[in-house]
């Protein structure tokens, strides 16, 4: 693979994978956040691939197919088993069924409205790129260059988690920020070792499913996902 | 001075005047088909604008020269823009003046002549028209400067014809994520300011949802023909910069009437294509709540200001 | 050579002529007499800058004029620029006062008072450029703010309104002036010497630290007299409660002083500075820009949103400024000179077209009694002149071609958009944020002149006052027309003020770049190229305008006459002009998009029939949008202020041996720390 089509491959791949961090901002549909989650699983998994590739190892290659199958594919699809028992056990409950069916599946009033988060992300792009510039500038590779890509996602993941509503928003944000982080280090040094990777993948595999637990749980004490209703707990 | 250049201009402006209506043609044609229905034809707007043209000239009571003008001055902002974008050929005589900052300005330009008109009719829906527009219109404008920004980074110079000539000659800007972004932010922004869905329904007349239809409700005859002319003209000649942005393949950078000839012919086709592509989209589309727009034109411009961002940062060309 | 200080000596003389005249003159030719007094001040001031933008230079100093120190005065092509666009503004809105006053009689503008103020605020505005040492830039700078405070009171017995208008300017101008004097006198302490000549060669040998309180200090002051945000609150104000033409001038020329100072201090005084200088005043400048405007928008008395427009102005100009600070920084002079050359040709157009709105929002206030735009309506019609005028201000202040508000603030796109080659990760970040602003900012203000123009002068008259105007007498109409000449010749031939631009950015050190050369606008920079050429603009859309109305005439074979007919009414009559838009109702889209920003207050009362509590007799609404930055930022200090007050009133018994013993124990006391600690 010649330097310049790697380049720009990589590029390609962060471009997507940022966007992807930036759409979820953009929309409200659980669903569609979800499916989004996805394409970042695999935009994660391509950046992977291509460092992989690009400096012939392997472990980094299973790594990618790895995190593909998990980012992109178990996560993903527990996440939207959880969603898909909040409709059904609504839809079963017949009590106010359509209303509450769009209340559920839906980020309808996040903290901070849409228009506002979205130009908070902006700032905060602009803020990733300013802090990662000093350590773009230690060894500016392509990869490197890259950077403040996989620490912009850490900063709106994080953003997600500080102002969604529902549950399941919030679990999406805490995966954004992993993906973040694990796709800060696959740029800065090509990826942590093979066991590290495998541990914290199973670390959030674990995480994922105690929280859709979780999820569930809350929704049937509370008959709703909005973890502002969990200040109640605090009296 | 080139003859060629000439000609081209000549061709571009007879093209885009001629092709206008049979555009809005073809996109509600497709529109129709795809939604099951016969369809009028492509070459309705044309009949209608022929239609309307002949009919009587008529004034509403207490309107002024704001409405009596905005008309013609909407046509002849469409026609210079028609001039100075670079659909066929890079190397025209005004090429050196075709500024894609005065590109959007003038589009700003049509836009306000028709609030103002709107205004002027002192009706209610005149005014929420215009209201509606230029509340929208301002929104638009940072959203397609930034856009406008990210794309002559690489490029290092606002004129259009460079950055169209510096895109085709090097097609590895366009695919690059700068350039990627700056495509998806400036096609949000051209639906904007074209009044398409999801932004705006040019085909509904509640009052509840319409924003242009709003302003030029008062309109007859020959002024309708010239308001409803000029929205073509507006949609023909942002698609036809979007196509020669985003896929400049085939634009006359040289002074060859046979590569100009080729090069009308190709942009029909992209236009056409894109046309096609946005009845299409339009089909599947709901209208946007008015007051959902910001959010739309917000994550426009967040992709327009990545855009930026991206082509310093990542890119080696023209940021470092 | 010689033209400077014979233009500045007539002026002067003009000027104390007419403040004499002023005073001792009848009331019938007074108002004649002195505007064509203050007309002669600023042609002569004028001159003397048009003769300095041409390249030639004075200076001088005059002994005995002030004890101690002397006055210094010293005219270069920077100062020739705020002193020609002064003197061209003070002499247009000259002839439209003597208009204007004609019709008050002794009232306002036109009573003794007034007219004897007003000649040396006209002449103060021309002076304050060309002093060149600290005491006289501080007399004439306080003199400008005295007579100023004077004319924004002219009105005050029509309306009591005026009197916290001028309560506010008058605190505000005079904290800067202390703000102003601090930072000089630390300055001039430092540099060792007050003339501008000893403080531009001290200021090398000054610590970092003391440059920057300098630069604080003025900066903070000078922004305050160029009404950007946080220290605009007397700006929406003072102005709309002036008389039209003292709105005008201190619109168009005064507030041009702060971005005078600013460029003086920060550029040739102190010779550039480190970056923060500079991302100071952009942030002020874009936040001006963006506040200002957004501001103007919710508004609907014309004066103010003229008035927050001009703070949204200057704040472009200051962000243009700040560019090119921050380019200096960088090292590179000639983005910096592009810049600056951005922002003064912008104080330029901004001064041509504010003056001009001004005006005719005053023929507007003369003719109707009213300045809510709500109330008015149907001036098209009525004051067909005046409309037209004002047209073409707006169209300048909207800065869409063919304004005259474009060219600049293209230029200082195109500044910006190039200055990305500038190496950093601090224009990186602030360009793109820089253009956002500008862009939003030229957005927002299309929408704020289609509301002023098309609510306030289009449609039906609203309200009697709109329905019984008739058009302004000769005298404004003609003033209005000399700046309408300005802005149309500035709009198609920016090539007219030559190399003036470019002398006035080399008088501070940068070099020129030429960019309005010849009837286009050029950015030469490393092999690239921008051209801008509003006269081929025009004369396009003038040959398609007659292209299309032609084509339009000749399809429509018949040749027909317009008929007229009803606007459409669904049927139910004509539609009365209660159902047309309002500025309130146009502005609620916006309103509601920058809910979050504005904060605006609304009340809803539902007042429910006495037999039963769902039957609603009568709705009550109210909407009011806050200058919030006023209400977080000022009203705290206020309360301060008057609790502060409150306490120390217990000092005030009332006993006059208290009073003088607080006299003597004051003294003892300040005697007693001499002795104790020399």
């Amino acid at each position: 693979m010649s330097e310049s089509l790697f380049t720009q491959l990589l590029d390609l791949a962060c471009g997507a994978f940022l966007l992807a961090a930036v759409v979820v901002l953009w929309r409200r549909e659980l669903a569609a956040i979800v499916r989004l989650f996805a394409l970042q699983g695999l935009a994660l998994a391509a950046i992977a691939l291509l460092l992989g590739l690009h400096e012939d190892r392997w472990d980094l290659i299973v790594v990618a197919a790895g995190i593909g199958a998990l980012r992109a594919g178990l996560l993903p699809y527990l996440i939207r088993r959880a969603l898909a028992t909040l409709v059904t056990d609504r839809a079963q409950g017949q009590d106010q069924a359509a209303y509450t069916h769009s209340e559920e599946v839906r980020e309808t009033q996040p903290l901070v409205n849409v228009a506002a988060s979205l130009l908070t992300a902006a700032a905060l792009t602009l803020l990733a790129y300013a802090v990662a510039r000093p350590l773009v500038e230690l060894d500016p590779t392509p990869a490197t260059r890259a950077l403040p890509v996989g620490l912009a996602v850490v900063l709106i993941g994080f953003f997600v988690l500080v102002t969604r509503r529902r549950a399941l928003a919030q679990v999406v944000g805490f995966l954004l920020l992993d993906n973040g982080i694990t796709a800060t280090a696959f740029l800065a040094a090509s990826g942590v070792p093979l066991i590290v990777e495998l541990g914290v993948s199973f670390d959030v595999l674990l995480a994922v499913l105690v929280l859709q637990l979780l999820t569930v749980r809350v929704r049937e004490a509370f008959g709703t996902t909005d973890i502002d209703d969990l200040r109640e707990l605090h009296d | 001075m080139n003859t060629v250049g000439y000609t081209a201009i000549v061709l571009q402006v007879g093209a885009v005047v001629a092709g206008a209506p049979l555009l809005t043609g073809l996109m509600r044609q497709t529109r129709a088909r795809l939604e099951g229905r016969a369809g009028a034809g492509v070459l309705q707007p044309w009949r209608d604008v022929r239609k309307l043209l002949r009919k009587e000239p008529i004034t509403p009571v207490g309107t002024g020269p704001a409405f009596r003008w905005a008309p013609p001055l909407l046509v002849a902002t469409s026609l210079v823009l028609a001039v100075l974008v670079p659909l066929i050929s890079t190397d025209t005589p005004v090429r050196g003046r075709a500024d894609l900052i005065v590109v959007v300005s003038l589009l700003a330009l049509g836009t306000l002549a028709l609030a103002l008109a709107g205004l002027d009719t002192g009706t209610a829906f005149g005014g929420m028209g215009a209201s509606r527009e230029m509340a929208i219109a301002a929104l638009v404008e940072p959203t397609i400067l930034m856009a406008v920004f990210a794309l002559s980074i690489p490029a290092g110079s606002t004129n259009l014809p460079v950055i169209v000539a510096g895109a085709a000659d090097q097609p590895a800007r366009l695919t690059s994520p700068a350039g990627l972004l700056a495509i998806a932010a400036l096609a949000v922004a051209v639906l904007a300011e074209s009044g398409r869905l999801p932004v705006d329904n040019p085909a509904t007349h509640l009052e509840l949802t319409m924003v242009h239809e709003a302003m030029t409700l008062e309109y007859a005859g020959p002024d309708l023909a010239l308001v409803e002319f000029g929205a073509q003209l507006r949609l023909t000649v942002l698609l036809g910069l979007l196509a020669s942005l985003f896929a400049p393949w085939g634009i006359a950078t040289g002074a060859s009437l046979a590569a100009v000839l080729l090069a009308l012919l190709l942009a029909v086709l992209k236009v056409a294509v894109l046309g096609m592509a946005l009845a299409a989209a339009e089909v599947f589309w709901a209208k946007l709540r008015l007051f959902r727009v910001p959010e739309l034109l917000a994550g426009s411009f967040l992709l327009a200001l990545l855009a930026v961002t991206a082509s310093y940062f990542l890119g080696g060309e023209g940021g470092q | 050579m010689s033209l400077i200080p014979a233009a500045l000596a007539t002026a002067t003389g003009l000027g104390v002529a007419g403040a004499a005249a002023g005073l001792v003159l009848p009331q019938r030719v007074r108002g004649a007499v002195v505007g064509v007094l203050t007309a002669g001040v600023g042609v002569a001031g004028g001159a003397s800058g048009v003769a300095a933008l041409g390249g030639s230079r004075w200076s001088a100093e005059v002994p005995g004029l002030l004890p101690l120190a002397g006055t210094h005065f010293a005219v270069d092509a920077l100062s020739g620029l705020f002193m020609a666009v002064a003197g061209a503004v003070v002499a247009a809105v000259a002839v439209y006062g003597v208009g204007y006053v004609a019709g008050h009689g002794a009232h306002g503008l036109g009573s003794r008072g007034a007219q004897a103020v007003l000649p040396l605020f006209a002449l103060s505005l021309l002076l304050v450029p060309a002093a060149a040492s600290v005491s006289t830039f501080l007399l004439l700078w306080e003199l400008m703010a005295l007579t100023s405070l004077l004319l924004v009171l002219a009105e005050h017995r029509a309306r009591p309104a005026v009197r916290e208008a001028a309560v506010w300017y008058a605190v505000m101008t005079h904290l800067g002036l202390v703000l102003l004097l601090a930072g000089f006198m630390v300055y001039a302490a430092q540099a060792g010497g007050e003339t501008f000549a000893a403080l531009r060669s001290g200021s090398g040998a000054m610590s970092p630290a003391v440059r920057g309180l300098v630069f604080v200090l003025t900066a903070v002051a000078f922004s305050s007299k160029a009404g950007l945000v946080p220290l605009h609150a007397w700006l929406p104000r003072a102005h709309p409660e002036a008389p039209s033409a003292v709105s005008a001038l201190m619109s168009a020329a005064m507030v041009n002083l702060g971005v005078y100072g600013l460029v003086r201090v920060g550029f040739d005084l102190l010779g550039g500075g480190p970056a923060w200088w500079w991302l100071l005043a952009m942030a002020m400048g874009g936040l001006s820009a963006v506040y200002g405007i957004l501001q103007a928008a919710m508004a609907s008395d014309l004066k103010r949103l003229l008035a927050y427009s001009t703070s949204e102005n200057m704040g472009l100009v200051v962000l243009g400024v700040g560019a090119a600070g921050l380019f200096d920084h960088a090292g590179n002079k000639a983005l910096a000179g592009l810049a600056l050359a951005a922002a003064l040709l912008h104080v330029v157009n901004h001064s041509a077209f504010k003056a001009l709105l001004f005006c005719a929002a005053g023929s507007v206030l003369r003719a109707t009694g009213e300045r809510n735009l709500d109330l008015l309506g149907g001036l098209r019609a009525r004051m067909p002149l005046t409309t037209g005028l004002f047209a073409l201000g707006a169209l300048g202040a909207v800065a869409l071609p063919p304004g005259n508000g474009f060219i600049s603030e293209w230029l200082l796109l195109q500044s910006m958009i190039h200055g990305l080659a500038v190496p950093g990760v601090t224009t990186a970040i602030v360009l793109p944020v820089a253009v956002a602003v500008i862009a939003l900012s030229s957005g927002l203000a299309a929408a704020v002149f289609v509301k002023a123009l098309g609510v306030g002068f289009f449609a039906r008259p609203r309200a009697e006052g709109a329905a019984a105007a008739r058009e302004s007498p000769l005298l404004m109409l003609a003033g209005m027309g000399l700046l309408a000449a300005l802005c149309a010749a500035l709009a198609l031939v920016p090539g007219l003020l030559g190399d003036g631009l470019d002398r006035a950015v080399e008088a501070v050190g940068y070099p020129g770049t030429r960019p309005v050369s010849g009837g286009g606008l050029q950015v030469r920079l490393d092999e690239v190229s921008a051209v801008l050429s509003p006269l081929w603009v025009v004369a396009t859309l003038t040959v398609a305008l007659g292209a299309v109305t032609a084509t339009v005439r000749w399809a429509g074979r018949r040749r027909q006459r317009r008929t007229r007919a009803r606007l459409w009414d669904c049927g139910g009559g004509a539609p009365t002009p209660r159902m047309a838009y309002t500025a309130t109702s146009f502005a609620e889209p916006l309103q509601r998009v920058f809910d979050d920003v504005l904060a605006p207050e609304q009340d809803v009362d539902v007042t429910p029939v006495r037999e039963s509590a769902y039957l609603v007799e009568r709705v009550k609404f109210r909407n009011r949008v806050p200058d919030r930055i006023e209400h977080r930022l000022y009203r705290p200090v206020l309360d301060f202020l008057a609790a502060a007050g409150q306490s120390a009133r217990r000092l005030a018994g009332g006993s006059v041996h208290a009073y003088l013993g607080y006299g003597f124990f004051g003294l003892v006391t300040l005697l007693v720390v001499l002795v104790v600690g020399w």
